[in-house]
């Protein structure tokens, strides 16, 4: 059950880290809803914010979905804060 | 070592329905004798997907979070985190839940007391979130909701419920196909009167049914083939002669049930007393109603309460509206009751909510504890043509009638023949 490699003629743009973020930032706060939106900074994680299993499993879903790019899960299982996330985000959009 | 007997009351209630919301709306509905049937549409948009159905259209998941959050603001933030994004079948069935213990009185939940249990009643409960998913996942593939694993399970309600009310007892999910809700009852029964519970909730909600679903049973002829708007509240028509099938209902109720000693001794409003009940099997895995079991199980009922025939003063029968299973009932009541038939009031509460499915006997059961009660009897909605004119169905209009013993029957698809006996308990 791999992913298939996304199509690189998808991605009008290369997207920027800024970008990246701010996806993932929404998406952080879809899912842990009632979590201060002052606290989603790259440094932290998400399980700091009080995310479960799922709920990292649910803002790199929704993220990627949105950004049309995709994260091999054993890449995913490695990342310890969004910084780590965003980035997996970027080097898999190029 | 003596086995213990206990008797089972019914402390808490809760409802969702077509025709209200709520133990006060639902209650006014039934009075009133409303109903709420429309034309639905039955996603994917093929195969003519334009179903009569009844459908509660009168609330909202966050409505009804902020309808309990005054009554306990902490259970209400648990229960917007433990059913985000869950199916609409565990929404429903979380706020009937909600309700049947706020109803029943609790402070922080049960503190994983394994001396509370919770039985969700049903099965294939997810069938439409299963669709879309698996529509979402041929599209693009490997694209799916990320809490599918968790969610597609039946059994997610019961994990969802044992947590948000802090449960330990030995819960589980239980199909009975339509009969579900009854079957349901007499195992939490059982679990009560024995011993090995204290207490018991037990819920269901209508299954949300897939497009696939619907037009199997349409194609199977179980259904009303009913489809025009203008006809919509006058397809569901238990015991009339003009009845073609069952219209399907969305609704959810949740009942708990406690040792009546344990209830007494905290000062319980004691709603009811769940006197005892049934489960006959005919063997058959085919979708018809067939005589024998349906008398046995109501007559092992009676025998399980402790009540004779002449005790029962209304059945609140299983009444789909189908043409088979409505005669044969009735047959059934004639067998059962003999001469003293003529006098039990009868309705069905499907022709105003609609046929619940596996929920279907837990609304009836809160319908029956409301109308003893609140002393009325619901009417059944167009009964114009009754195929037994011997039997006496409630007419139109609702009756001011006080009844003390209580028969409520269910029959499921596969041989499933179910009734249980309530009765009136003196605060």
């Amino acid at each position: 059950m791999g992913l298939h490699k996304i199509n690189p003629e998808s991605n009008a743009m290369p997207l920027s880290l800024e970008q990246i973020f701010e996806t993932v930032r929404a998406n952080v706060q879809k899912v842990l809803f009632d979590v201060d939106p002052s606290l989603i900074t790259m440094d932290v994680s998400l399980t700091d914010l009080g995310a479960n299993s799922i709920d990292r499993v649910e803002v790199a879903m929704y993220s990627m979905e949105d950004l049309k790019v995709n994260v091999p899960r054993q890449q995913l299982a490695a990342v310890e804060n969004l910084r780590g996330l965003v980035d997996l985000l970027h080097k898999n959009s190029a | 070592m003596k086995r213990a007997i206990n008797r089972v009351a019914v402390t808490g209630l809760g409802v969702c329905s077509a025709i209200g919301s709520g133990l006060d709306l639902f209650s006014a509905g039934l009075k009133s004798g409303k109903s709420n049937f429309s034309t639905t549409q039955i996603s994917p948009r093929e195969h003519g997907s334009f179903r009569i159905t009844a459908s509660i259209n009168d609330c909202s998941w966050p409505d009804w979070l902020e309808f309990f959050r005054e009554r306990n603001p902490l259970l209400v933030s648990r229960a917007r985190k433990i059913f985000n994004n869950a199916p609409d079948s565990a929404r429903i069935s979380a706020r009937s839940a909600m309700e049947a213990l706020l109803h029943r009185g609790m402070d922080g939940g049960f503190h994983q007391s394994e001396s509370t249990g919770i039985i969700v009643a049903g099965s294939n409960l997810h069938q439409e979130f299963c669709a879309l998913n698996q529509v979402k996942f041929q599209t693009n593939s490997g694209s799916i909701n990320p809490r599918y694993a968790l969610n597609f399970w039946d059994t997610h309600q019961v994990g969802c419920l044992t947590e948000l009310f802090g449960v330990g007892g030995m819960s589980y999910t239980l199909g009975g196909a339509s009969a579900s809700g009854n079957v349901a009852l007499v195992q939490a029964f059982e679990s009560i009167r024995s011993g090995s519970l204290e207490s018991c909730l037990v819920l269901g909600s209508s299954p949300e049914l897939s497009a696939l679903e619907f037009h199997a049973l349409d194609v199977m002829g179980a259904v009303s083939p009913e489809a025009r708007p203008e006809f919509a509240n006058r397809a569901c028509r238990p015991f009339d002669r003009d009845h073609q099938g069952f219209v399907f209902g969305q609704g959810g109720a949740a009942i708990f049930l406690e040792n009546l000693e344990v209830a007494k001794e905290r000062g319980a409003a004691l709603l009811a007393e769940l006197a005892g009940g049934a489960v006959v099997m005919s063997g058959n895995h085919l979708s018809n109603a067939s005589l024998k079991p349906e008398v046995r199980a109501m007559t092992r009922a009676l025998a399980a309460s402790g009540q004779n025939p002449e005790s029962v003063d209304y059945v609140n029968a299983h009444g789909t509206s189908t043409p088979m299973g409505d005669a044969i009932e009735c047959q059934a009541v004639h067998e059962v009751f003999g001469g003293h038939a003529k006098n039990i009031w009868i309705n069905s509460t499907k022709s105003l909510t609609g046929h619940c499915l596996g929920a279907s006997s837990l609304l009836e059961l809160v319908a029956c504890v409301v109308q003893m009660n609140d002393g009325f009897l619901h009417p059944n909605l167009n009964l114009e043509n009754p195929i037994d004119s011997e039997l006496r169905f409630v007419g139109s209009k609702s009756v001011p009638v006080s009844v003390q013993t209580i028969m409520s029957n269910a029959f499921g698809f596969g041989g499933f023949n179910s009734s249980v006996v309530i009765r009136k308990l003196e605060n």
